[in-house]
């Protein structure tokens, strides 16, 4: 949380102690707190976590399409400028195109009365409004094709075209008006194994193409083994772990993500008893534990837990994790883990 | 999950979408007509019927001098004729000794004129009499035609009251008079008193002897003008209220709401019975009283669905690719909201129809000699056990237009909703 936010050409979006906090009946509720983390160009961000962790706020926070009673602070500096500050005009530039978002449902997220190629030539329209509309329509044919659906699809509804179709007609959208980043939340959710395999090879085909960065949020640990960069694991609307997806698979630190990993279905499952099941239940985030979030469901917790939160610290280069097992205290009694490199 | 899993754009969508294409390339011209209700996505015919009987409606409606055989206001014959029931020609019969040449001589109130009770010939009386008095003022003259009226239980009694000399004259039908006349051979017909129409009236006549078809035709220009006068004038006023509501929120919504929902609660007739007593008679008054009522209507159904459709993901999906609000409104709001709302529009010109039936029954709504559905239909449940014409035919009209109305609307926004399109 000490990182400075430096000009980096590397770094697209630098996210720095971002709290969401939604007014409720019941009082306000902190969906996420105090995240930090950056996304470099041309990577692909892994968001793992359970339901409720703050996965999607996250995602709609970095959009700034959040209901009006969800507060929103800290800084959100993209390409070396702060989204907070941005008004209302400056948003909508922003949004589509320097960022874009895939929904979970391919179902729904398209208009049902409008056409696949409306859709494309409006998206160029909003954004670019000197466009000329053939010029639109053979932008949005190449880039259909690209994508792997037949030119002649784009007059069909999107009834007519199958899951998979209308996610990479969403991808499309957010292509089209060449994005710095695609949200995708929940994307291949809805979808079965193949066509979310298929779907998985074309985020890494367009990330290589167009130079992309993708934050993926999702819960599908294996879609995030097999398409990711990086990975972070939220816990209660904070990052409990961050970093390079085969180390943080490989080599879990944080207890939740030891959990999180050992609940994943494996093929040899029998050779184990029974699957993994993380004790305790996710916490309300209205009254969220004192302490360190996780400390009532941790395996490994102690009396500092209870008492303070630990920080996301930096334990070994690109890792950083949000644990005192992790992290030396004057009032901690057992002796702090040393990763090593 | 791997490079060579390239996706083939030829695979996928290709059995859903393109096998009706090629199953209409293999049949014939017949059948290629049946499936064509897959070139609309709606059942084609269900348009085609409702669209010509709206089209001759219409028609009708601008052009009713055409199709009317009478005037509307005129009363052309007797009263509460039957469909196709020639009417009767009613006679004169008097003595033979007594030198009556017509009505004329004998229409002084020391006359007594004679007919069998409860027959239309009392109406041929009164009817001739009144001629009598109308070519008397014409020509400037002031004469008191007004003989007494006797009644009698049959027509021998009244023949023999006039063989007896007890009365001047006796009015009965042609047909009765010639068969009855054998028995009295003093007795001879003076003359007609209406004429016998060599055809009758194809929906009957009415209470006041107007031809209920003529009636009919005239009234369909009413009908169109205040039912879809009022239907437009309600959705213009209440869909953009409904979409400003539901999709801006909050205080607006809630006084919106209020305003609309007050408005409700009033029975509908209540409320246009009043707009129209404050505003006055007229069509113009008419069609404002009945859309104040129904633009309630048109703002609940389109802020309801606003709610609904607002919250869907291709809104957001709108908003994170940069969308103004206005464009989300005009472009993915409203035509996912309008199907439901033709639908209610078809069904609101039928009702509007009616409303001003009633409004008019009430005496608030056009003049009561108005060729008007609802008039007729008002008026004609006085005589609904004696006449079933009066109010069969114009009940008819309102389901025709009123079926014709939501079969193009139904049918229409299955036309208009790609969504339901789908094979």
């Amino acid at each position: 949380m000490e990182q400075k936010t430096v000009k980096d050409n590397d770094v697209l979006l630098q996210i720095r102690n971002l709290n969401v906090t939604y007014k409720t009946r019941f009082g306000p509720v902190s969906a996420v707190e105090d995240i930090s983390f950056d996304i470099k160009r041309g990577e692909i961000l892994g968001l793992v976590g359970e339901s409720g962790s703050g996965k999607s706020t996250m995602g709609k926070a970095l959009m700034r399409m959040l209901p009006r009673s969800a507060k929103v602070t800290g800084e959100m500096i993209f390409d070396g400028e702060d989204v907070m500050k941005y008004n209302e005009d400056q948003l909508r530039d922003f949004r589509g195109k320097r960022i874009s978002m895939i929904f979970q449902d391919p179902m729904t997220s398209l208009n049902p009365v409008q056409r696949i190629s409306d859709h494309v030539v409006e998206a160029i329209e909003v954004h670019e409004p000197e466009t000329k509309k053939e010029s639109a329509l053979k932008r949005a044919r190449t880039l259909i094709e690209r994508l792997g659906i037949a030119r002649r699809r784009l007059p069909d509804f999107p009834h007519q075209l199958s899951g998979g179709m209308r996610q990479r007609v969403m991808i499309g959208l957010g292509l089209v008006l060449n994005a710095d980043l695609i949200i995708a939340d929940e994307a291949t959710t809805s979808l079965d194994v193949i066509v979310e395999a298929k779907l998985v090879d074309q985020f890494r085909q367009i990330r290589d193409e167009f130079g992309v960065s993708l934050l993926v949020i999702t819960h599908n640990i294996a879609l995030v083994a097999e398409l990711c960069d990086r990975v972070a694991v939220m816990y209660a609307g904070q990052i409990a772990e961050i970093g390079p997806v085969e180390q943080v698979f490989d080599n879990p630190l944080h207890p939740y993500t030891k959990g999180l990993l050992k609940s994943v279905p494996n093929i040899r499952l029998d050779e184990r008893e029974e699957l993994y099941k993380m004790a305790g239940e996710p916490p309300s985030l209205t009254n969220p534990p004192s302490g360190c979030r996780f400390h009532p469901r941790c395996p490994f917790v102690m009396d500092i837990c209870h008492r303070i939160d630990p920080r996301l610290d930096e334990v070994a280069p690109g890792r950083m994790v949000h644990c005192w097992l992790y992290e030396d205290h004057p009032e901690k009694e057992t002796p702090t883990i040393e990763v090593a490199q | 999950m791997t490079a060579q899993m390239t996706p083939n754009p030829e695979v996928e969508g290709v059995l859903t979408t393109e096998q009706w294409r090629r199953d209409l390339d293999r049949v014939g011209f017949v059948r290629r007509l049946l499936l064509a209700r897959k070139w609309y996505g709606g059942d084609w015919w269900f348009v085609v019927v409702s669209a010509i009987m709206l089209i001759f409606v219409i028609i009708v409606g601008v052009f009713p001098q055409w199709f009317a055989p009478y005037n509307p206001r005129a009363e052309v014959g007797p009263a509460l004729l039957a469909p196709g029931e020639v009417p009767l020609g009613y006679v004169l019969v008097t003595r033979g000794d007594a030198n009556v040449t017509g009505l004329i001589d004998i229409a002084q109130p020391s006359n007594n004129i004679g007919f069998v009770v409860g027959t239309p010939a009392s109406q041929a009386l009164r009817d001739a009499v009144n001629r009598l008095k109308e070519e008397a003022r014409e020509a400037g003259q002031t004469a008191n035609y007004n003989p007494r009226p006797r009644r009698y239980q049959t027509i021998e009694d009244g023949l023999q009251a006039l063989q007896e000399n007890n009365i001047d004259g006796f009015i009965m039908n042609q047909s009765d008079a010639e068969a009855a006349l054998a028995n009295f051979p003093e007795l001879v017909i003076t003359g007609g008193l209406t004429e016998a129409a060599g055809k009758g009236f194809i929906f009957g006549t009415n209470q006041i002897g107007q031809d209920v078809f003529s009636r009919i035709i005239w009234g369909t220009r009413i009908a169109l003008i205040v039912g879809l006068s009022s239907a437009v004038v309600a959705f213009v006023l209440g869909v953009p209220l409904g979409l400003i509501s539901g999709f801006v929120g909050g205080p607006v919504d809630r006084v919106l709401t209020l305003i609309m929902d007050s408005l409700y609660s009033f029975p509908s007739i209540i409320l246009a019975l009043s707009i129209a007593a404050v505003l006055g008679a007229g069509i113009g008054n008419i069609i404002v009283a009945i859309a104040v009522v129904y633009i309630p209507t048109y703002f609940r159904i389109v802020r309801g669905q606003v709610l609904s459709v607002k919250e869907e993901l291709y809104v957001d999906a709108a908003r994170s690719l940069g969308h103004r609000s206005i464009e989300i409104l005009t472009r993915y709001i409203f035509p996912n909201v309008i199907p439901s709302v033709v639908i209610i529009f078809s069904v609101n010109v039928s009702d509007a129809i009616l409303t001003e039936a009633g409004l008019s029954f009430l005496g608030l709504g056009l003049p009561p000699d108005t060729p008007d559905w609802g008039i007729d239909l008002a008026r004609g449940q006085d005589y609904l056990r004696r006449a079933w014409w009066l109010i069969t035919f114009p009940g008819l009209m309102v389901s025709l237009v009123t079926l014709s109305f939501s079969m193009l609307g139904e049918s229409l926004s299955e036309i208009l909703n790609p969504r339901l399109s789908e094979l």
